[in-house]
């Protein structure tokens, strides 16, 4: 019971966080950027232990798209499907500063509650 | 020693994961999923290390078809359109409440449908304008490539022809998603290759020309340009008959009641028939119509409108699905393109 609540809480972080690190992906990219791309980058700069499915993309940009976070361009490509392309767009950009605000000061006061304790003792 | 493709493995049962779901949905889902794990086969990865990274093919069905396939911008139809979490949808909660209710009163909710809104006006303009564009486009340049076939000029400007139905077609989709509401693909129909097991795909310039050919969905696709045209031109001519005679109807009492002469008729033999009842215009032409008269003007014209948009919602539905069944490619042609390998 208790390794399922603990891969439940696991689980919600990591999609809590998942939106806001693909959104700023596409915003920190100079060019339009393919999914796999924005997995690869997340994939490298994720920290150790923290597994990234990068099928989980696909339904965020989705969705991003659908809400006009983000516009999408259709690449040709000679190694398959054309590739889908993102940009983030003005509104896109303007939630992406929302979240980063809010992920700021949730930090901060993550830290502050648990950054003393030490759980192994 | 036969090998299967792992790639090819895995987007048939991402396909089985999918039954079910809207099939542009799942057509989208499978052509990402390939396009990716394609990409990442090319960027230097084997296929077992990028399905790995990837995820699983139930994980990801399950993500995909979970996520909003649709925001309507137009959704006032109660609460399966404006879905929470959506940000669009939450926005719009907000006014499209009331609207929401008033949708739901039985034969006159349609009036405060949204979707009926937008379907009326895009056969009432959009879809006849795209439509007459399309079949000038289709008939100039196919009339130009046939009749240059034989100096050979023709065979670049049909495969340039069949190229074009395609992108038309994909960007006509989003027209009718945005009106009509049903779904459309968002991704192109991929070009069917097979790959020798290991081997990155590569897609030439031929090969593309030559699914371009033989894909039926280009076929089908040069067909719907060319058919979509009388469709889309009685479908004007329906709407458009409908709506005059409605708001004529509907004038009648509203004239008659401002005092405007609704109806004006010159001439000695110049004669209404109102519900089997013979009316004389006065002297200076005008028709004189009784209180009842006006009434049941008002009556057919209210009743003439709200099917005219009954009809336009259900008309809507249904071009949108056949529209849809011409584009969407049949997942299971996507998924065995690169089926076994030797």
């Amino acid at each position: 019971m208790a390794s399922q609540l603990e891969d439940r809480i696991l689980k919600d972080l990591s999609n809590g966080t998942a939106w806001l690190v693909v959104l700023a992906t596409v915003a920190g990219s100079q060019d339009a950027i393919h999914g796999y791309e924005i997995g690869r980058r997340l994939a490298d700069e994720a920290p150790e232990g923290l597994s990234f499915k990068q099928g989980t993309l696909y339904p965020m940009l989705r969705t991003m798209e659908a809400e006009g976070l983000v516009g999408s361009t259709l690449v040709p490509s000679n190694e398959g499907p054309a590739r889908k392309c993102f940009t983030i767009t003005t509104e896109g950009r303007r939630v992406l500063a929302t979240w980063v605000s809010a992920w700021k000061r949730t930090g901060r006061w993550m830290n502050r509650v648990i950054g003393d304790i030490d759980a192994t003792r | 020693m036969q090998h299967v493709d792992l790639i090819a493995e895995y987007l048939l049962q991402l396909q089985r994961e999918l039954v079910g779901v809207d099939a542009a949905v799942t057509h989208d889902a499978l052509v990402d999923a390939e396009a990716h794990l394609r990409a990442a086969v090319a960027a230097g990865k084997t296929p077992a290390a990028a399905v790995d990274e990837f995820g699983t093919a139930a994980d990801f069905a399950r993500a995909y078809a979970g996520a909003p396939a649709l925001v309507d911008p137009l959704a006032v139809e109660g609460a399966g359109a404006t879905r929470s979490g959506s940000l669009a949808a939450d926005r719009a909660s907000s006014r499209t409440g009331t609207l929401a209710m008033l949708a739901h009163i039985p034969v006159l909710g349609v009036w405060f449908q949204a979707r009926a809104w937008s379907s009326l006006f895009y056969f009432l303009l959009p879809c006849f304008v795209i439509a007459l564009a399309t079949f000038v486009w289709v008939v100039c340049v196919g009339s130009l490539a046939l009749g240059t076939l034989p100096i050979i000029v023709g065979v670049p400007l049909a495969v340039f022809l069949l190229g074009s139905v395609r992108a038309i077609c994909l960007a006509e989709g989003k027209v009718v998603e945005f009106f009509l509401g049903v779904r459309m693909p968002r991704r192109v129909q991929p070009v069917q290759v097979l790959t020798p097991l290991g081997a990155v795909a590569q897609i030439g310039f031929w090969q593309r020309i030559r699914c371009w050919l033989t894909d039926v969905r280009s076929w089908l696709s040069l067909g719907y340009l060319l058919g979509n045209f009388f469709v889309a031109t009685g479908l004007f001519t329906v709407f458009v008959t409908l709506v005059a005679m409605a708001f004529a109807l509907l004038a009648v009492p509203v004239g008659t009641a401002l005092g405007v002469p609704v109806v004006q008729m010159h001439g000695d033999d110049a004669e209404v028939w109102l519900l089997w009842q013979r009316i004389k215009p006065d002297a200076n032409g005008t028709v004189h119509l009784s209180a009842a008269q006006c009434l049941l003007s008002g009556v057919l014209g209210l009743a003439l409108a709200t099917g005219t948009l009954w009809l336009a919602r259900g008309t809507g539905w249904v071009y949108g699905q056949v529209v849809k069944a011409i584009q969407v490619a049949k997942p299971q042609a996507v998924a065995q393109r690169f089926a076994i390998v030797q």
